[in-house]
């Protein structure tokens, strides 16, 4: 009988499941997020809880007996929050276990090639929203930003952001997910957040309006190519893009 | 005059340049910002072009008269000046709010070549010094400034450039009266020697600075005078190999200006410019050679197909190749097939032996390498293969009427430019 590992939507939670399914080596076993799935008829149901032991067992086990990079992609592949990520990562980790550091090497294995693309997918989008963060100064100084990726890449673009902006405080807000990275007095922490209320700074405005004229200036008439555009912007981040706001200009 | 106007007139002057690059340092350190290796784009423009970095000119007054240029002195349009503290305090404002990845200053020459430098140098100083700046900053030098000032960019900037913009002496003496190869070559020579001198210098004490850590870049403007492709491919060449460049860009000619010593062009030929960086890509990531790509009897690229495909069809006793065992260098000459999938042939052959079901799955563009490769001895190509037969072919893809759609093309291109245009390598 195989078995659905519920984790409670942590990668610490995640992690554990893993162990645990590893450990047990039930063919057909899932991992999920708890309330994502329903027990099967034939499927037992096994709630892993959060465990950092086991949880740093499973990263210390990927990391011995898969490649340099096997750790990375389960990572990655992780932020990616799509469908099945979780039993894809599974099936991934035990091809690991099996051949080794030459799974990542087998690139035409579906196996191998889902989790290295999801991670991809999730690498692409954080590069991306390397410059599509877009900070606006509040009363008290503080850079606000607000974002709403498809992954959940925030773990990934604070770091950046701590080394680019560390004299200033920030904030970056995830809205999609209700997350925010706080940087505060040169530390740097995670915290839900739903809503803020923010006061700009009296000078923001005209800033933005200088960017904004800027960016119209910058395009030449004679190449217009407003396909090449939207393929490289696409139109679902343009509403938090400052040069997109159709705003007072 | 206000600041927006200002920037208004000076990104306006600006934005001809194509160079677009943030990458090749790795500056840091105390302060604020920093540049990233691999460049960060930061939004595309109605054209479809990246902004990464905030381009504008000093000033837009020039003293020189150059027919192509927008700001020539002969144009009477509206002149504006930035003063140092005005550029720096803009980056900086810009740049905090993650709007670009730094600056890209150039200027038209006001007073004196010497003077126009001075005036950059402080403007940079001044952003490096007062506000701490690690972010990337590309400058160009201004030909026939004194060699002491044309030094010290490469101490403040990351990349410095010199535009030769018209591919021979010729051309210039025609178009740019009070230019020469000369006072262009001279100075794009002096950069590379130190940019040389202080890798060397840095591979055995590592805390020597770093000058023009990413490196120098220059600009041709393609379609203004009669050179021809083979010419400027032969100069791209000799500039990445004796000058060590980082990237020669190429801008379709705009008519900004009527002057009857230029052509009458109704559109800026874009899509000989990509494929020009077509070819460039192949010289830089593919191993080739401009001889290899363009020679004398043929010295117009082909509008039609991309410069490999073009190769690849004149060479077919080279093909089809073998992908299980070809070397990494061949495989990189076969159409359909890039740096990054060439990459994943030679890492997947490690695994076990590619049919060609598992090529399509990493990634290859089968409709173009078919006719080239084999996989496990198994070739999909066509049964009598020539160079013609294989072009034609490819042709019905482009266009099921088996006519060349040049509208078809030019969206191909477009979607192409992507990887040419911005080229964050």
């Amino acid at each position: 009988m195989s078995a659905t590992y519920t984790y409670d939507g942590t990668f610490e939670g995640f992690l554990t499941a893993l162990a645990l399914a590893v450990e047990k080596k039930l063919p057909g076993s899932e991992i999920a997020r708890e309330n994502a799935v329903e027990a099967g008829l034939f499927s037992e149901f096994i709630r892993a809880g959060s465990d950092p032991i086991k949880a740093s067992a499973a990263r210390a086990l990927i990391e011995r007996r898969g490649s340099a990079g096997s750790w990375h992609y389960v990572r990655y592949a992780f932020l990616s929050e799509a469908p099945g990520v979780e039993t894809a990562i599974l099936e991934y980790v035990r091809l690991l276990l099996d051949k080794g550091r030459t799974a990542d090497n087998m690139l035409a294995d579906d196996r191998v090639k889902k989790v290295h693309a999801l991670s991809a997918k999730v690498g692409g989008e954080a590069h991306r929203f390397m410059g599509f963060v877009r900070f606006k100064e509040l009363a008290d100084k503080t850079l606000y930003s607000k974002i709403e990726p498809d992954h959940n890449i925030l773990p990934l673009l604070a770091p950046h952001f701590r080394v680019r902006l560390g004299t200033f405080n920030w904030v970056i807000h995830d809205a999609r997910r209700n997350n925010a990275a706080l940087y505060f007095k040169e530390k740097l922490v995670y915290a839900p957040l739903s809503a803020a209320e923010l006061t700009e700074d009296a000078k923001e405005a005209e800033v933005r309006e200088l960017w904004k004229h800027f960016f119209k200036t910058a395009a030449i008439k004679e190449r217009m190519n407003p396909e090449l555009q939207r393929q490289n912007v696409p139109l679902k981040y343009r509403k938090n893009l400052t040069e997109f706001d159709r705003g007072a200009e | 005059m206000d600041l927006d106007k200002k920037l208004e007139i000076l990104a306006d002057s600006a934005k001809y340049d194509a160079s677009c690059a943030s990458s090749g340092s790795d500056r840091g350190g105390r302060g604020t910002g920093a540049a990233h290796l691999s460049g960060v784009c930061h939004s595309w423009t109605a054209d479809g072009r990246c902004i990464s970095l905030l381009k504008i000119l000093m000033t837009n007054e020039c003293v020189y008269d150059c027919a192509y240029c927008v700001n020539r002195r002969s144009n009477d349009s509206a002149k504006a000046i930035l003063t140092p503290d005005e550029i720096a305090g803009l980056t900086f404002e810009f740049y905090k709010r993650n709007y670009i990845e730094g600056l890209f200053l150039s200027s038209g020459i006001i007073v004196s070549p010497d003077r126009t430098m001075e005036l950059m140098l402080e403007a940079v100083r001044k952003l490096r010094q007062v506000f701490r700046f690690n972010g990337y900053v590309h400058m160009k030098v201004i030909p026939g400034a004194d060699q002491a000032l044309i030094d010290q960019a490469g101490l403040w900037a990351d990349r410095v450039s010199v535009n030769i913009e018209l591919p021979t002496d010729k051309s210039l003496r025609l178009l740019a009266p009070g230019k020469t190869k000369a006072t262009v070559l001279g100075p794009m020579n002096r950069l590379a020697q130190r940019i040389s001198a202080s890798k060397d210098e840095r591979r055995s004490i590592k805390s020597s600075p770093a000058y023009a850590p990413a490196g120098q870049s220059t600009q041709l403007i393609i379609g203004a005078t009669p050179e021809t492709d083979r010419e400027i491919i032969k100069l791209s060449e000799a500039l990445y190999g004796k000058m060590r460049l980082k990237r020669v860009y190429y801008s379709a000619f705009v008519p900004v200006m009527k002057d009857n010593r230029l052509p009458a062009l109704i559109d800026p030929p874009l899509l000989r410019e990509h494929r020009l960086y077509q070819a460039d890509w192949l010289l830089r990531f593919y191993g080739f050679t401009a001889e290899e790509l363009l020679d004398e009897k043929h010295p117009a690229l082909d509008l039609s197909f991309d410069p490999k495909t073009v190769w690849a069809a004149n060479n077919l006793h080279l093909f089809p190749l073998e992908v299980n065992k070809a070397s990494y260098e061949e495989i990189l000459r076969v159409p359909g097939i890039g740096v990054t999938s060439a990459q994943r042939i030679f890492r997947a052959r490690r695994a076990g032996g590619l049919s060609l079901d598992d090529l399509k799955k990493l990634g290859v563009v089968m409709k173009r390498a078919v006719y080239f490769v084999t996989a496990g001895g198994k070739y999909g190509g066509l049964k009598k293969e020539t160079g013609e037969a294989i072009k034609l072919k490819l042709l019905e893809h482009k266009n099921p009427n088996g006519q060349l759609d040049l509208f078809g093309e030019a969206a191909l291109v477009k979607a192409g430019m992507k990887e040419t245009v911005t080229g964050q390598i």
